[in-house]
């Protein structure tokens, strides 16, 4: 029928990388089955330390073909006992390989979706590297091996404010530009307006939001 | 520049106009004729108002797709003389569709304070009324109405073409209301119209 | 070209250095509407997230809203019944067409085609009363539910869809005439704006602006998720020159994946298990599983979803207030975050006229860039 990845294939290839990662020194990786509606996807889960994410996004972009970096997450965990900041790196492996060219015009690259093993299979890899309580915490950038992940660690440091080593042009891309420095809202010590506000019971008719028009009916 | 005085008298047309300007100004002032064509100017731009609003090319969010499936093939907004500009200097009507963010909050004042006079604001949809579902946020105004002056609010999230067209209508029926050219002082009996709070 | 300009389709501000006529250097920049949604998020329930989900790409309602559920029935640990996973495919494809009906209507009248923009409304109207149908409102439908749907296909709904469907597959032809045999559209969007698949790939565009460039990569195959192994699909992949894509591939790429979706949802309906007549009440367990309420803390979810304008992931942390009801953090990935610099960096060398056309042609949505 339609075309799609066969779940076995795609155990076997993230069992595979799971392992190859996990010989790098400070890296565990596993296979992680995670449900998707009606289906089970396979994809690898690995934990890094700071040192070794570099040496480890080496080996992902050169002897395991991951194609690019999805999205980067930041959380701020004030109060969890093993770490305060993490960093989430979502990569992907695309599984298709550059179209051919013929006489100047570009074939396009049906893949044979049964035919993909190893290291062609399509994969999501997700890369969580913790790190200690610290008031700057940093992370060495990937902005060379992969282009994606440049804007995606600008927002990293505008929003929860995770520096990245060696990033160039760091700069606010979401915020204001004029927001002061050191403020990054999506710190656990931000708190929203009105936060703890139960408005359906406390103000049905939202007044109390905005005082200048409590006078008026609505 | 020199200490000396000029010793050429520079024609300047500049000083001509003020001069000439100064001068009617004056003499209308004393004979009364300014304020009779005042409000005689008063009630014809709003006659030509009443029929032919032209609101901002302004996409904020959301909305924005609603006001443009107004305009077009079947909520067709133009029959009502309502008929987009992209230019603020071209435009009476400034139709705010999303929330305001701290980072909008002085484009918008500058987009409005470059429409001329007379001018009117349309609040549409949840956001610009007041933040709407984002109301919590630390980055969106409580409603556009804590920067610009609102005529109309249009509730809705997002608020239907119907209703939009609904928002013109209270709009023309409030400029008819008020008959002349708004001062710049608007008094109570200017108070903003909610659409469907009959 | 500042926040308000007609043809930046939402609200950025594209700083463009300029030599001339010639496009030197360009620098996007976003924000306009940052509205915290993933601040905002962590004091909501997660059934209370998907009316966010909605309105972050506003074009394209459904696709987010179910991206964002499929991440949260991840985190919470919940199987969906195949009814429900065939209504939400009618739903997304659905979705799928409006919006590139959408992105046809704003990119004539940026080539300088108005009729066209009107004509590409009209049948969006069509689009968004099957799917008012659906989900009760004409653009955020909150239609998906943690573990299912909210309400069966209404009565009738299989056979207006059919009728409508038809009659938009004809009218699709009407277009491809007003564009194809159009010089200046032509001329306008042929050997402008190339982008390489490589650099394409590497900076994590996705989508169709990737498959115009003879790149098969489509996330509904490579990583499976819902009911479309079940149907026979294939991505729409356009033959581009050595040099790239330019707008015109773009511009086919998303006419065919418009065929595409509408072949899927007439499918999807022939093949809907219990057929598309009968009809179950809202919590039927055929079309809604139950769910949980709570996720504790360590557990995560996570979910990479075909938007119409490329790959789009949510991820969940849970653990946060109200003891696991409301996430700790959800994390959005917005495809057109990625894509907007680089169709910046594809100005370079051409233009100012091009610029809107080489925009227009990769389909920008600031709701989801701007979050």
């Amino acid at each position: 029928m339609g075309k799609k990845i066969s779940a076995a294939a795609q155990q076997k290839a993230a069992e595979e990388l799971a392992k190859a990662i996990s010989s790098i020194d400070g890296v565990s990786a596993e296979l992680d089955s995670r449900s998707s509606g009606t289906q089970v996807r396979h994809t690898v889960s690995a934990t890094s330390t700071p040192d070794s994410w570099r040496v480890l996004a080496e080996t992902l972009a050169a002897d395991h073909g991951v194609d690019y970096c999805s999205m980067i997450t930041g959380i701020h965990w004030p109060e969890a006992a093993d770490k305060t900041w993490e960093v989430v790196y979502h990569l992907m492996r695309t599984g298709v390989t550059d179209p051919a060219a013929i006489e100047g015009v570009v074939q396009p690259n049906i893949t044979d979706s049964d035919a993909l093993t190893g290291a062609d299979v399509p994969m999501e890899i997700q890369i969580s590297i913790s790190l200690p309580d610290t008031r700057e915490p940093m992370v060495a950038s990937v902005q060379d091996i992969w282009v994606g992940a440049d804007w995606n660690e600008k927002e990293t440091w505008d929003l929860v404010g995770i520096d990245f080593e060696g990033h160039e042009g760091m700069r606010r891309v979401l915020n204001p530009h004029e927001t002061p420095v050191g403020y990054h809202p999506l710190q656990k010590q931000h708190k929203l307006r009105y936060h703890g506000f139960e408005e359906m019971y406390d103000d049905a008719q939202g007044f109390m939001r905005k005082p200048a028009d409590a006078g008026k009916i609505k | 520049m020199s200490d000396e005085p000029p010793n050429f008298s520079v024609f300047n047309s500049r000083i001509l106009v003020d001069t000439v300007g100064d001068v009617t100004d004056e003499a209308l002032k004393a004979s009364r004729m300014k304020e009779v064509i005042g409000v005689l100017g008063g009630r014809l731009f709003n006659w030509g108002q009443r029929k032919s609003l032209f609101p901002l090319h302004l996409g904020i969010k959301c909305c924005a797709l609603e006001m443009a499936a107004a305009g077009a093939s079947r909520f067709d907004a133009e029959r009502f003389g309502v008929f987009f500009r992209s230019s603020p200097r071209q435009c009476d009507v400034l139709l705010v569709n999303g929330p305001v963010s701290k980072k909008f909050a002085d484009p918008i004042v500058r987009l409005w304070e470059q429409m001329p006079e007379p001018k009117w604001c349309i609040a549409m949809g949840e956001c610009a009324i007041s933040g709407g579902p984002y109301f919590q946020s630390y980055n969106i105004l409580e409603g556009v109405d804590t920067v610009i002056p609102v005529d109309v609010y249009i509730p809705g999230c997002p608020p239907r073409p119907e209703a939009l067209i609904d928002g013109f209508g209270k709009l023309r029926e409030k400029i008819i209301r008020i008959g002349g050219v708004p001062s710049e002082v608007r008094p109570m009996s200017e108070a903003p119209l909610i659409v469907g709070d009959e | 070209m500042g926040p308000q300009h007609p043809m930046t389709h939402g609200l950025w501000t594209l700083k463009i250095k300029v030599d001339g006529e010639t496009v030197v250097d360009t620098e996007p920049d976003l924000g306009y509407i940052h509205r915290g949604v993933e601040k905002i998020c962590e004091a909501r329930d997660f059934t209370q997230i998907t009316t966010y989900c909605d309105r972050l790409c506003y074009a394209s309602a459904n696709t987010w809203s179910h991206s964002y559920i499929y991440a949260a029935e991840d985190l919470l640990g919940v199987e969906v019944p195949e009814r429900a996973e065939y209504i939400r495919l009618i739903a997304v494809e659905l979705q799928r067409i409006a919006s590139h009906l959408m992105w046809l209507g704003a990119y004539g009248p940026d080539i300088g085609n108005l009729s066209i923009m009107v004509w590409c409304l009209r049948e969006r109207e069509m689009m968004m009363d099957l799917l008012q149908e659906l989900g009760g409102s004409r653009m955020h439908y909150n239609f998906p539910r943690i573990g299912g749907v909210k309400r069966d296909l209404p009565h009738g709904f299989s056979q207006r869809a059919q009728a409508k469907l038809k009659l938009f597959l004809n009218r699709i032809q009407e277009y491809e005439a007003l564009f194809d045999e159009s010089t200046v559209f032509l001329v306008r969007s042929q050997g402008v704006g190339y982008a390489k698949p490589e650099e394409m790939i590497n900076h994590g565009v996705s989508g169709p602006n990737v498959r115009a460039a003879g790149v098969d990569y489509d996330v509904r195959w490579a990583h499976p998720y819902s009911v479309y192994s079940e149907l026979d699909w294939q991505p729409s992949v356009e033959r581009s020159s050595i040099k790239g894509a330019d707008c015109y591939d773009r511009y086919r790429v998303r006419v065919e994946e418009m065929r595409m979706s509408a072949s899927m949802v007439l499918q999807a309906l022939d093949k809907i298990p219990g057929g598309s007549e009968t009809y179950h009440e809202p919590g039927d367990p055929k079309i809604i599983a139950k769910a949980p309420s709570r996720a504790p803390e360590g557990t995560y979810g996570s979910h990479h979803f075909e938007d119409s304008r490329g790959e789009s992931m949510f991820y969940l942390a849970g653990g946060g207030e109200g003891r696991g009801k409301m996430p700790y953090r959800v994390s959005i990935r917005s495809p057109m975050f990625i894509t907007i610099p680089y169709a910046a960096k594809c100005m370079i060398g051409y233009k100012v006229a091009d610029i809107p056309a080489i925009m227009g042609s990769f389909d920008p949505c600031i709701g989801e860039t701007d979050r």
